[in-house]
Parts: structure tokens; sequence; C-alpha cells
């Protein structure tokens, strides 16, 4: 799903007519036209909160008549809000490896290289492999209590690469988990803006 | 030459050093490491040992010890201390008082009293278990329970950073004005036979934790264990040792 009317600074300057985009209905290109009202209708309550910079952007274009258009050189930004209920592979010292599927905006399966350490900061390598290419991504959070069964973790992730479609991804957002100390489980939620 | 002069005298001061570090050392420290089992990439049981002799003079008492391991074992990954014991609990009921979830590991010491003239030593059984974490660090309380012929709980804190697990070893009263009790040796076996407990749709499950987890790949050289030991005089000791890689079979 597509909003546009998004104006991008910063990366690509003077780039006009940004698209977002959702993972479920990245191959509609019908509906990158829609009015940013009958968006919000069609979006999931989740997808629209991510969503709402893109739709405030968008009303204030339509607010000043500007028509959106979408350019050819046009960055796309994948909204991703996935969480991965993953089991463990492997473990070599303070690293374990965990597998599983990811569901949300841009569904699939996930390798999560996870370590632990000793220090109150746990970091994550993954790759969440979808249709149409894969995401890597690296990141680091705070455990909250080391002597809990399992633990939360909260902390910061950045896009490290990408392949197919995702090749030229990149940005960050924010990384969640649980990390259950006694069978190695992981589960893992990513909240972050992509372009891609 | 000058070159010549300053690497002489960098080499006479590199030797005094030795001597007055050697002159300062009361005490000598020996270490030792284990896994059982030792198979690369597995979880095993990990112990350590040392021994403090004091060279022709009376023990000073161990204040604290700084154990070195490599960064990479697996000790947060163990899956022990899954719970925590606080220090107020050791203190008061002893290690029945504390979560069966929360122990590490177990071992002994042994201790040397000064009664009179004579050193007397004790056999003291030790307990380790995970304390409250403050700081986001694991931290590792070992209680002490001696029994003959002195009576007494002692309840040492550790911290276990990144390679390194930290003792603070407070000073043991033994008689009136006897000195401080000297830790002697110590044994400390972290993982192995405990018992855990967890919830399985709705029943108690025991089952036994994990253990320190051993990377897949050995150092070069072997794994490697470093110690250094304050004591209350003011003088310290080091020692290493190493765990050879396991033989391929």
């Amino acid at each position: 799903m597509r909003l546009s009317g998004e104006r991008r600074r910063g990366r690509f300057p003077g780039l006009r007519g940004t698209v977002q985009q959702q993972g479920r209905d990245m191959h509609s290109r019908k509906r990158e036209r829609l009015r940013a009202g009958s968006l919000a209708r069609a979006l999931p309550p989740i997808a629209l909160l991510v969503s709402a910079a893109g739709v405030v952007s968008a009303a204030q274009a339509r607010a000043t008549g500007r028509t959106t258009r979408r350019s050819a050189h046009a960055a796309r930004v994948l909204n991703v809000r996935d969480e991965g209920h993953l089991r463990f592979i492997h473990a070599s010292g303070s690293l374990l490896i965990d597998e599983g599927h990811a569901s949300g905006t841009f569904p699939g399966s996930v390798k999560v290289r996870f370590v632990y350490d000793g220090e109150p900061n746990v970091s994550a390598q993954f790759t969440i492999s979808g249709s149409g290419g894969s995401i890597s991504a690296k990141g680091s959070g705070r455990l909250s209590s080391p002597t809990s069964p399992d633990p939360s973790f909260k902390g910061r992730m950045s896009v490290t690469g990408g392949s197919g479609r995702y090749a030229h991804v990149h940005g960050g957002g924010e990384l969640f988990g649980v990390f259950n100390r006694r069978s190695y489980a992981l589960t893992v939620q990513a909240i972050g803006k992509l372009p891609y | 030459m000058p070159s010549r002069s300053l690497f002489a005298l960098a080499a006479l001061l590199v030797c005094f050093a030795c001597l007055v570090a050697s002159a300062n050392a009361g005490q000598s420290a020996k270490i030792d490491a284990t896994f059982t089992p030792e198979r690369l990439g597995a979880a095993t049981t990990m112990s350590f040992a040392f021994q403090i002799t004091a060279e022709g003079q009376d023990p000073a008492a161990l204040t604290a010890m700084d154990i070195a391991y490599p960064r990479n074992l697996g000790f947060a990954t163990s899956g022990l201390g899954l719970a925590a014991c606080s220090q107020a609990t050791l203190e008061a009921s002893g290690p029945p008082g504390c979560p069966a979830n929360s122990q590490m590991g177990y071992g002994s010491a042994v201790v040397e009293i000064q009664i009179g003239p004579v050193l007397v030593k004790e056999t003291v059984s030790l307990a380790a278990f995970a304390g409250p974490s403050p700081d986001g660090y694991l931290h590792l309380l070992v209680c002490a329970t001696g029994i003959f012929p002195v009576q007494a709980v002692v309840v040492l804190a550790g911290v276990l950073l990144p390679g390194h697990l930290k003792i603070v070893i407070p000073p043991i009263p033994s008689l009136p004005e006897a000195p401080y009790v000297a830790v002697a040796q110590m044994h400390l076996t972290l993982g192995g036979h405990l018992t855990y407990y967890e919830e399985v749709a709705g029943r108690t499950v025991a089952y036994r934790p994990a253990g320190v987890g051993l990377p897949g790949r050995c150092p070069r050289g072997g794994f490697a264990f470093a110690a250094t030991f304050a004591f209350l005089d003011s003088s310290s000791s080091r020692a290493r040792t190493v765990v050879p890689c396991p033989h391929h079979r």
C-alpha cells in the first residue's frame, strides 16, 4: 500500500512524491494514487500508526493543491513492523543462533545471531528473507533483568544490507525482544522505516 | 652508544622492578581450570580452583580476586541463575533459603585460622547463587559455611563482567585478638549437578540446567585463564593457567 505526497529531504534532496510501501500490498501499484482519507480506512490499525506521518504529509499536500506524482527515481520506504518467534538452533559460547518466522508488514523467515556475553547490552544480527528479497540488520538493546528466566530487551537496529528488491535498503528503527534463558528462544520485534 | 646505554638502563629498571615485586609478594598463587565435558560447541561444567601459599610468614587474609576467562565462554547464556537470591537471605537462612533456580554452582574452600601459635585449617562448603542485579550485570553470591572450629556463614559478593569474574571477600574474624581468617584454597564449580524447576502445562518439572557454553572453536593455545589475588597486607599475587584444546577424535 502506498502513500504519496511525503517530501524527502537529506539523502535524496529535492525528491518529490516519495512512496511509502507496506509489505503485504507492496505489489499493488493501483493504490498509489489513493487519497489519504481512503488509505486511512484501508490500513490496519498498527500500520496506520506507523504511517501517521505520511498521512499528515499527504493531507498537507492535498490541502495545498499539489498533485502527487510518482517519479521513476522516487525512493520508496518500507515501514517495517515485524515480529518473529524464533527457536534455538545452535550455540557457540556466548553466541546463539535462532531461526523462525516473522509476521507483520514484511513477512518471511528470520535468522538471528544473538550475543549475550554478560554485558547489560545484548546484540543481534538478523536477516529477514521474504518474497522479493531479504533485509539484514544489526542491533543492540539493554536487557531488563539478567536473572529473570525471560528478560526483555529494548534498543536500536540499523540495516546493514539487502538483496533483491531491497538491495539498496537502509535506515533503521527500534528493536524489542524477549530472551528465554531456559530454551534460548527469542521473540523479536523490529519497527522501522527503511528507504530502499 | 646512547641507544645501547638506554637499553641497558631500561633492562636494569625492569630487573629492579621484578626484584621489588618478588620482595613484596608474601603469597604465591596457583590456579587451575577444567571443563567437564571438554566438547567444543557444547554446554559444560566449569571448575575453577586456586591455592595460595604464604612464603615464610603468616598467611594474609584474601580480600579480592579477579578471574579473567575467555570472553566468548557462554556464562551469561548458561541457563544458570534463573532466579535471584539476596545477600540478606543467604546470611539469615543460608543456602536452603534461596530459590533452587538461583543456585549456579558449589564447591569447597580451605581457610587458615591462627589460634595462638598454631595454624588451624578448616574446610568450608561453598554454594554459588545468582544475586540481584542493580546494574544489568550478572551478580554472583558465594555462601561459605564453616562448622568447626569456627562456625560461620560468610557471603562473598561477585560480579560477572564480560571476560572477568570479580569477587570481594570481606574480612572474616576468627577469635578475639586473632588475625582474620585467610583463604588458602578454593574449588568452585559452575553448573554440574544442579536441579532446576519449571512449569510445564501447569506441572512443576525438574531439569538440569545446560551449563557454560563452550565456543565452537578453541582459541589458539587453548582457553587461557588468569587470576589476580589481593590481600589485606596490600600485597597481591597473580597466576595463570590454560585449558588445552580438546583433542579431535
